[in-house]
């Protein structure tokens, strides 16, 4: 990590302690985590103490204190997705990726989270990647998602069409 | 004021005294854990409902955040709160482990209490229970993260009341996590609280870890020994050893907390190598036999060389009557040579403040409600911890602080700093007084002139002083600058830190003796030729131990009382051991001038080890306590002057030294204390009173207390001896950069006591030209009484 970023995101918010959230938000849009040393920097620059910055970094999920992975993977297991059958999708992403929730693979390419809801019970089961929702993902659905990622060119993909809809979504992620 | 109806009482409370207050007013207890009189009532826990039936609220609400109203009808047994506040407890209870039988805190665990009063007797929770991995915090608290039930009380002590920063709360739901951000030592000085504030296991102390049951644990209000605030505390004993000390609530002093080297300083009473035995000239003796010897051979040389040949050194260790004794025996042999503090600054700081303060003397509470304070050669977190978190409860509430200073003050507040040199406070502090700084140059002029107008516009300003750099004439300043600067309306309030926890007394008693450099002068000369210490230690105490050393030399007789292995009680020719103040009953009077009882904690004896080798329980009996010699510090003097030793009898004879000493009459133990009624007498004036120093040698050195280890009381112990530091030298980045050196260099510090090897540290905020080092025992840097200078040379060390 260059520390010249961080140095750059302090700065853009004029080195203030009130703008301590924004700027950590702004850390983790830019390295994807909070590193160690950027928050040691942050600290020194804001003249806030540790302890008050760890208070927030761990009480908002948003923040990771460890480093994630370049695909984010959310599953929704809200009482909606949970009677549709979001167990099962989880089982997968998490055969398929050999990620369990909460963690990340020692390549850093999957990091699967489990989320209590999206706010679009309708849709049950949600599924997010890198952002974009996948609702319903069950078989009928599986040429929609995989269209919507444009990801069905490569042949591999085809091949792993055969197998559940969501492992494919997650394999072809991987090829990315 | 409210008058409001509480389970059919009536009560009539102070305006905006809340309903959980106005019930304990009336013996009603309501169950909470997050509201505390120091911290304030946040209503996190949820457990102090009670049902407001009529009155401007209705229903069931959270008593700590309702002020009381007139006409309010309010129910705790009311069968919906009394429901609420069984759920609040067993959700409490969810992830509490069941492990009360190996729990440092059973015996005095408020949830335990709260759960067994709540009804809440059977788990029905059956799901997983939270668990953590606790964090190392230093050598004086225990985390056991697993037993919390996040209340948030430890946070709200150590971040905000006590200004901590290193401590907080991470995480959320069932992750919550009460710790550093990483493992190690509590930074604040006052870490030991939360100790206190913590309702149950969860932050233990951890020298006193599985080392007793609670309630096998004798324990006695007593007074802090460490420094002259006086703070309540109560120590817990047992296996004739005492065990910890946990904070006593006075109001008016230490309110509800206590500083680190208080909790934590008691190990000097279970000091192995404590002398505990009568001694005549190097000769275990019973106390019988030491008592007579004293008396003879004391009575030959006032008979040989007239009742000034044998002098007597007080001490502000210990308590009133003992020193009150001291001066009776003085005067059965006629002598005059009676001196209350061997270190000659502080004693005359300690008559001055006595002799002059009158009406000005703030108390620690009266400093809490202070809006403007202005520190003058004192350094509270060295000098008198507790000091340092009452200015922190007045900034809080919205107070200005200014410290004047050549050392960098650091207080757990926002405060404004001020270098100026120890020589010119008293002059500073005169010109302050007349409104005339023409003293001072014009740069000078602009950082102090507005200290005049924030003192002429602030309601309840009080002057702090620091007897090691003030010294008598310092101290005669600020109370002359306190009147100068008192208007009608509101009166400018002085508070000065002392030597020790019963200076104020001995300067009572010492009225306007000889200081101790003359009484130095005296041995020099063979006038003096026998010299009994009470309690004190003139080799190393004095401000120039090299001279006292030399002039101590000479002495044909030195008789030694003492409960420390004091180089004094080393050296003496008649030893008498004494109880440490834990152990006996005695009053002592704080530096505002408030008397305060302490009473018997645990009887002397050496404490009982076990050593786990099959000698449990011990093989060998006595017909008395080993280790159990040490008497009463009064009791002995009582002895020694053949009276009856009786603590009532001598307090009711004590009104002939000063007649306001007839309040100890009145003295209870656990209360507030009784502050002194004004007096206002000439104080003595000091022949002289720092050792010289003239920078001939290379640079000057300002000896100063060091941090929370460093007294002679707290090095004895060992928890806090460990916290000790190495010996360093604080400068001046341009005096260091003068001298080639950077902060952590290690340099070469020569003076007449001899050299040192030290690191250099660095403090923008100090003043420039200095060299400041602290007093640190068994180092080179040991005769550095706190306020002294010296001449010294400091030279960057290369690696060889």
């Amino acid at each position: 990590m260059d520390i010249g970023i961080i140095d750059e995101i302090i700065d853009k918010h004029g080195g203030e302690s009130g703008a301590l959230i924004q700027i950590l938000l702004d850390i983790q849009g830019a390295v994807n985590w909070l590193p160690k040393e950027a928050l040691a920097r942050v600290s020194e620059k804001l003249s806030v103490p540790m302890s008050r910055i760890q208070h927030i970094t761990t009480f908002y999920k948003t923040f990771s204190l460890t480093p994630k992975g370049r695909h984010e993977i959310h599953v929704c297991l809200g009482t909606a997705c949970h009677v549709r059958g979001a167990q099962d999708i989880l089982a997968t992403v998490e055969e398929v990726t050999g990620v369990k929730p909460g963690e990340t693979d020692p390549d850093l390419n999957f990091s699967v989270e489990t989320v209590s809801c999206l706010g679009c019970c309708a849709l049950g089961p949600v599924m997010v990647v890198d952002g974009e929702y996948h609702g319903n993902v069950k078989p009928a659905e599986t040429a929609k998602v995989l269209s919507q990622l444009k990801l069905t060119e490569t042949a591999e993909a085809l091949e792993k069409l055969k197998q559940s809809e969501t492992a494919e979504v997650l394999n072809l992620c991987a090829c990315q | 004021m409210p008058k409001l109806t509480i389970d059919n009482l009536e009560v009539t409370v102070p305006e905006g005294t809340n309903v959980l207050e106005a019930a304990r007013i009336l013996d009603i207890v309501i169950p909470h854990f997050c509201y505390h009189e120091a911290l304030g009532a946040v209503g996190s826990c949820r457990l102090c409902a009670m049902m407001f039936l009529e009155g401007p609220v209705k229903g069931v609400q959270m008593s700590c955040m309702i002020k009381a109203q007139d006409g309010m009808v309010v129910s705790s047994t009311d069968p919906t709160a009394v429901e609420l506040r069984e759920h609040v407890i067993e959700w409490a209870m969810t992830n509490h482990p069941h492990d009360c039988p190996v729990c440092d805190e059973g015996g005095e665990c408020q949830l335990q209490e709260m759960t067994v009063a709540g009804g809440h007797g059977n788990r029905r929770y059956r799901g997983k229970k939270a668990t953590f991995t606790n964090q190392d915090l230093g050598p004086f608290v225990q985390q056991e993260m697993n037993r919390c039930i996040t209340c948030y009380r430890c946070v709200r002590t150590y971040r905000d009341y006590c200004g901590g920063t290193d401590y907080g709360v991470l995480g959320s739901r069932n992750r919550i996590f009460y710790g550093r951000f990483q493992e190690g030592k509590l930074e604040s000085p006052f870490s030991g609280n939360i100790i206190d504030a913590c309702p149950t296991g969860v932050l233990t102390s951890k020298p006193f870890r599985y080392k007793t049951r609670l309630w096998d644990l004798q324990e006695a209000p007593s007074i802090c020994p460490h420094c002259s605030l006086g703070c309540a505390i109560v120590p817990g004993g047992r296996y004739r050893e005492v065990q910890r000390v946990r904070a006593g609530i006075n109001r008016e002093t230490n309110g509800f907390f206590i500083c680190d080297r208080g909790r934590f300083g008691y190990d000097h009473v279970n000091h192995p190598e404590r002398p505990r035995e009568p001694r005549i000239d190097g000769q275990q003796a019973t106390l019988e036999a030491a008592l007579a010897a004293a008396r003879e051979r004391l009575a030959a040389l006032v008979e040989a060389h007239g009742p000034d040949s044998v002098a007597f050194l007080g001490s502000s260790r210990a308590s009133l009557e003992a020193n009150a004794l001291l001066r009776d025996w003085a005067s059965a042999y006629g002598s005059t040579q009676l001196v209350y503090e061997a270190h000659q600054g502080r004693d005359y700081a300690a008559r001055t403040l006595a002799a002059q303060v009158g009406g000005h003397a703030r108390s620690l509470g009266d400093l809490r409600q202070s809006d403007l304070i202005l520190l003058f050669g004192a350094d509270p977190l060295a000098e008198g911890p507790m000091l340092a978190l009452a200015i922190r409860q007045a900034v809080r509430d919205g107070a200005k602080v200014v410290t004047i200073d050549p050392r960098p003050v650091v207080l757990p507040c926002a405060a404004r700093h001020l270098p100026l040199m120890p020589g010119r406070l008293p002059v500073l502090l005169a010109a302050l007084g007349q409104g005339d700084l023409s003293a001072f140059d014009a740069e000078e002029r602009a950082l102090f002139a507005p200290l005049l107008d924030q003192i002429k516009a602030a309601r309840r300003p009080v002057l702090v002083g620091g007897a090691d750099l003030l010294g008598g004439k310092g101290v005669a300043a600020l109370c002359s600058a306190a009147s100068a600067l008192s208007t009608t309306e509101r009166a400018v309030g002085v508070m000065a830190l002392l030597g020790g926890p019963n200076s104020y007394g001995g300067a009572l008693l010492a009225g306007d003796g000889p200081g101790f450099d003359t009484l130095l002068d005296a041995i020099q000369e063979r006038t003096v030729r026998a010299l009994v210490c009470l309690e004190s230690d003139p080799f190393c105490e004095a401000m120039d131990p090299a001279r006292a050393q030399a002039a101590l030399g000479h002495l044909e007789m030195l008789v030694c009382i003492d409960a420390t292995p004091s180089l004094a009680a080393q050296r003496a020719d008649i030893f008498l051991p004494v109880r440490a103040n834990v152990e006996m009953a005695g009053s002592y009077i704080n530096n505002e001038g408030r008397l305060q009882e302490f009473l018997p904690v645990i009887a002397p004896g050496l404490p009982i080890k076990e050593t786990g080798a099959g000698n449990h329980p011990p093989r060998e009996f006595f017909q008395t306590t080993p280790g159990s010699a040490p008497v009463a510090d009064w009791w002995l003097l009582a002895k020694l002057l053949e009276r009856a030793a009786d603590l009532a009898a001598l307090r009711r004879t004590m009104a002939k030294y000063d007649e306001r000493f007839s309040m100890l009459s009145v003295l209870a133990a656990e209360t507030s204390g009784l502050r002194l009624p004004v007096k206002v007498v000439l104080p003595p004036v000091a022949d002289r009173e720092l050792p010289h120093a003239d920078g001939s040698d290379n640079q000057v050195l300002l000896a100063t207390t060091g941090p929370l280890g460093s007294h002679w009381l707290a090095h004895l112990s060992s928890p806090l001896a460990a916290t000790e530091p190495r010996p360093y030298v604080c400068l001046h980045p341009e005096s260091a950069a003068a001298l080639g050196l950077a902060p952590g260099d290690r340099a070469r510090l020569t003076t007449r006591f001899g050299h040192c090897h030290v690191e250099v540290r660095l403090s923008a905020q100090m003043v420039n030209g200095l060299v400041l080092a602290p007093q640190l025992w068994d180092t080179a840097l040991e005769g550095l009484a706190p306020g002294s200078m010296h001449d010294c040379r400091l030279e960057k060390e290369t690696k060889a």
